[in-house]
């Protein structure tokens, strides 16, 4: 039981990692569909570096490092040249699906390094990841640089006017919210299933931009969600752990995705955004032009 | 430089030979501006006329091709809104400028160098109301921007620009969306900053009694240029306008025969939701004979949208009846409306009355494609409705390059002309006509009011709701103040004074009216 509750955490910090970098990128009103490529790169990325140098350490930097780059690219895209968030971001996710096939199909099959160190059978990512929550609403909700991106998200117009550079802290935010999915990804890979094949994250990327909107954009409740959510993953996978013999477990396997739709759906009526307050950013998914 | 005088004391800001070109534009051409410290200084033009560019340059938030700035007796350069915010000049946008989600503290204290790193609301909380309770302001800090009323965000930007260490205030177009008494205090506050604090104001402005009531001196721009500087004292509206339009106009207004039309229209106490589920329209009654203009006045937020639309048949009444010609009207679709004869011209005109990248034909044809006159069994007549089109664009003298230009290429008067043509050709009986001249320049504002006018002699029922005061009395029959959805009263012309309405636009006679 326990082994499962551990595993799910786990689950839930590749979905905590990339989300909560699509919600920072999102507090400053870029939207990155493209968040499954981004992590399918890191990933891959990730574990071509470790088998090939046989270090972790070096693994988990290349996995950050190209998701960091692929978020640069979505904003000079979305930022510099003002084009179409979802298509920007639609585009980096079939490069990224082409490209890792591709690059990662020789290297087909498990890691092959002695597993990451674990502590009572928890990986070392699942504190880092509520350390990494906890940061992000620091600085969201208790700094200047907080507010600033915050208002960026909402009324670029406004930041600027105040004197905020909005371009400078829209390309930093989309480049951190690269990086987590980097290591989102590199979690993956590296930790959480190592075995590499063909598009080994099968719609991880899409839940977690799913969870951004259920959290309101607010880490906390990101947390919350992500926790649930691996719960509900890791438990659709191996159901008999739980309630043997109850349903078949390709039902099981529906169960993440049969209540992620009603939940989102409830989410997005005008009903429940009055009664919850204006928590999506205003400008998420405009460029922003001056004048 | 030479030193100044006691007698001419030098510009605290001085814009020397401006000139700014945009593609295929010269938007400002060698333009001086001098600003005098402890003045109001109005700057006055039409739309276009290039004075929201001139001030752009002053805030760094657009950078001239050539000339010079010169802020207190130093030559600067702006590459940012932040550099002329350290510079001491604060801008207050026409349009506002502030995050609605955030509370009025953090707005006002959002990008100040001094609160970097970990927010110390409180501290700033203290800073804020000592420097609000100086210059005689009360905001709710905590409140959130949204529940603000248009004239409270205003002070929320003028507080925040001083709170910047704002000596030279810029104001664009500051009494756009504000009540007659709100602007009454907008103008007292000013002066009182320019008088106790010595602060110095730049006034952007098209209304003139603006300008004459508030102004030390006018610089008047046409056409990128600047033609005119004068003392405001020694100006007079007329002078004003003359240099400001480069010729004189005449603002016709509704001529005092008694209407005597048959009743054509009758509302009764409709009322409707907004798109937030809230009631917005909470029982408004009228009725309307042939030839009569009813002026709905009232800020914008107060239920006007949603009685257009409820008319128009583009919202469903949440109650009340409407009827028309003795039919009731309340439940039919916008297309029965318009077959009957109701006329609508929407308050948004590049968004809901046309649409931005169709050519002018096919925006003329938005109001005629169901007119069996221009189709034959669904196929369009095309010829005819380049004829049609032609015709509107002379008779309403819009200028366009092509009658396939698309109409996102037309300026704002343009525009409304060919919708206003549009609507008037098809010889509604009833003319719903919402914000008709609003962000309009002078002349375009006439020829709008004068069709409308024309409308009125041709014996159509007019429905006008506006902001503006000047122009609701000047052509209505009959008047309405709105307030928070309802009708303060409905006077006639005679009974409906400037004070009196104003009131009723802020809702302060209404509430005695209620607790008799």
């Amino acid at each position: 039981m326990w082994e499962l509750l551990a595993r799910s955490l786990e689950a839930s910090t590749i979905f905590l990692f990339a989300a909560l970098g699509e919600l920072i990128s999102q507090r400053a009103g870029v939207l990155n569909v493209g968040l499954e490529g981004l992590m399918l790169f890191g990933g891959t990325a990730a574990f071509i570096t470790a088998q090939t140098t046989s270090s972790y350490p070096l693994g988990l930097l290349a996995g950050l490092a190209i998701g960091g780059f692929l978020g640069l690219a979505h904003g000079f895209f979305c930022i510099t040249l003002r084009g179409d968030q979802v298509v920007s971001g639609m585009g980096l996710w079939i490069l990224s699906f082409g490209l890792t096939t591709y690059l990662g199909n020789p290297y087909t099959g498990p890691l092959g390094l002695e597993r990451v160190p674990r502590f009572f059978g928890l990986s070392p990512f699942y504190p880092l990841g509520v350390m990494l929550v906890a940061t992000a609403w620091f600085l969201l909700f208790r700094t200047s640089h907080g507010l600033a991106i915050r208002s960026v998200g909402e009324n670029p117009g406004a930041a600027e006017a105040s004197g905020i550079p909005v371009a400078v802290i829209r390309y930093l935010c989309v480049t951190s919210g690269g990086i987590l999915a980097g290591l989102s990804g590199a979690t993956y890979t590296l930790s959480y299933n190592p075995v590499w094949n063909y598009n080994f994250l099968m719609g991880w990327g899409f839940v977690s931009l799913a969870l951004v909107f259920f959290s309101m954009w607010n880490p906390w409740i990101l947390l919350a969600g992500a926790s649930l959510f691996g719960i509900m993953w890791q438990l659709s996978l191996s159901p008999e752990l739980v309630l043997p013999g109850v349903l078949s477990r390709y039902v099981w396997r529906t169960v993440p995705f049969a209540i992620t739709i009603p939940i989102l759906c409830v989410i997005s009526t005008p009903w429940f955004r009055t009664r919850w307050g204006l928590a999506k950013p205003e400008a998420l998914g405009r460029p922003y032009a001056k004048e | 430089m030479k030193r100044g005088s006691a007698a001419a004391p030098e510009p605290i800001l001085a814009a020397r030979g401006i000139t700014k070109r945009f593609p295929g534009v010269l938007a400002l051409d060698d333009v001086d501006l001098d600003v005098y410290p402890g003045e109001i200084h109005a700057v006055l033009g039409q739309n276009g006329a290039g004075k929201t560019t001139l001030m752009n340059i002053l805030f760094g938030l657009v950078q001239p091709d050539e000339g010079t700035l010169e802020v207190f007796g130093r030559r600067v350069r702006f590459r940012s809104p932040h550099d002329a915010l350290t510079h001491g000049i604060g801008m207050v946008h026409q349009t506002r400028r502030l995050v609605s989600a955030h509370t009025v503290l953090e707005n006002i204290v959002l990008g100040h160098p001094r609160v970097r790193g970990v927010l110390n609301l409180r501290a700033a909380r203290t800073e804020v109301e000592t420097l609000g309770n100086r210059y005689g302001f009360t905001v709710d800090l905590g409140a959130r921007v949204w529940q603000l009323s248009e004239g409270e965000r205003q002070w929320v930007e003028i507080l925040k620009a001083l709170y910047r260490g704002a000596r030279i205030l810029i104001l664009d177009e500051p009494t756009s969306a504000l009540t007659p008494p709100e602007v009454k205090t907008l103008l007292a506050g000013l002066q009182g900053l320019v008088r106790g604090q010595g602060i110095t104001v730049i006034l952007v402005t098209h209304k003139l009694p603006i300008v004459m009531s508030a102004s030390h001196r006018v610089t008047v721009l046409r056409s990128g240029k600047v033609v005119v500087r004068l003392k405001t004292a020694e100006a007079t509206e007329e002078i004003l306008v003359h240099h400001m339009v480069g010729r004189d106009v005449a603002f016709r207004s509704t001529d005092r025969a008694l209407p005597t039309g048959r009743p054509l229209l009758e509302a009764e106490q409709l009322a409707a939701f907004n798109d937030k589920g809230l009631l917005a329209l909470r029982g408004v009654s009228f009725s309307l004979r042939e030839g009569e203009v009813l002026g709905v006045a009232g800020v914008t937020g107060n239920g006007q949208e949603e009685l257009a639309q409820v008319l128009a048949g583009l919202r469903p009444a949440a109650s009340g009846s409407v009827r028309f010609d003795g039919q009731d009207i309340t439940r039919l679709s916008p297309l029965q409306r318009w077959q009957r004869g109701i006329g609508y011209v929407p308050a948004e005109r590049s968004e809901v009355a046309s649409i931005a990248a169709f050519s002018l034909v096919e925006n003329i044809t938005l109001n005629y494609h169901f007119d069996p006159a221009f189709t034959r069994r669904g196929v369009l007549d095309d010829a005819g409705l380049e004829r049609l089109t032609q015709r509107i664009l002379s008779a309403y003298n819009v200028k366009a390059p092509h009658q396939h230009t698309r109409a996102q290429h037309l300026s704002g008067g343009n525009l409304q002309k060919l919708i206003l043509g549009r609507v008037l050709s098809r010889r509604p009986r009833f003319l719903i006509a919402h914000l008709p001249t609003h962000g309009l320049d002078v002349e375009a504002t006439a020829f709008v009011r004068a069709s409308l006018l024309d409308a009125r002699a041709a014996g159509a029922a007019v429905l006008l709701v506006s902001e503006d005061l000047d122009e609701i009395l000047s052509l209505s029959d009959w008047v309405a103040p709105i307030y928070e959805g309802r009708f303060g009263a409905v006077l006639s012309r005679e009974e409906a004074d400037a004070e009196t309405v104003g009131a009723m636009m802020a809702g302060s006679l209404l509430k005695g009216a209620r607790g008799q």
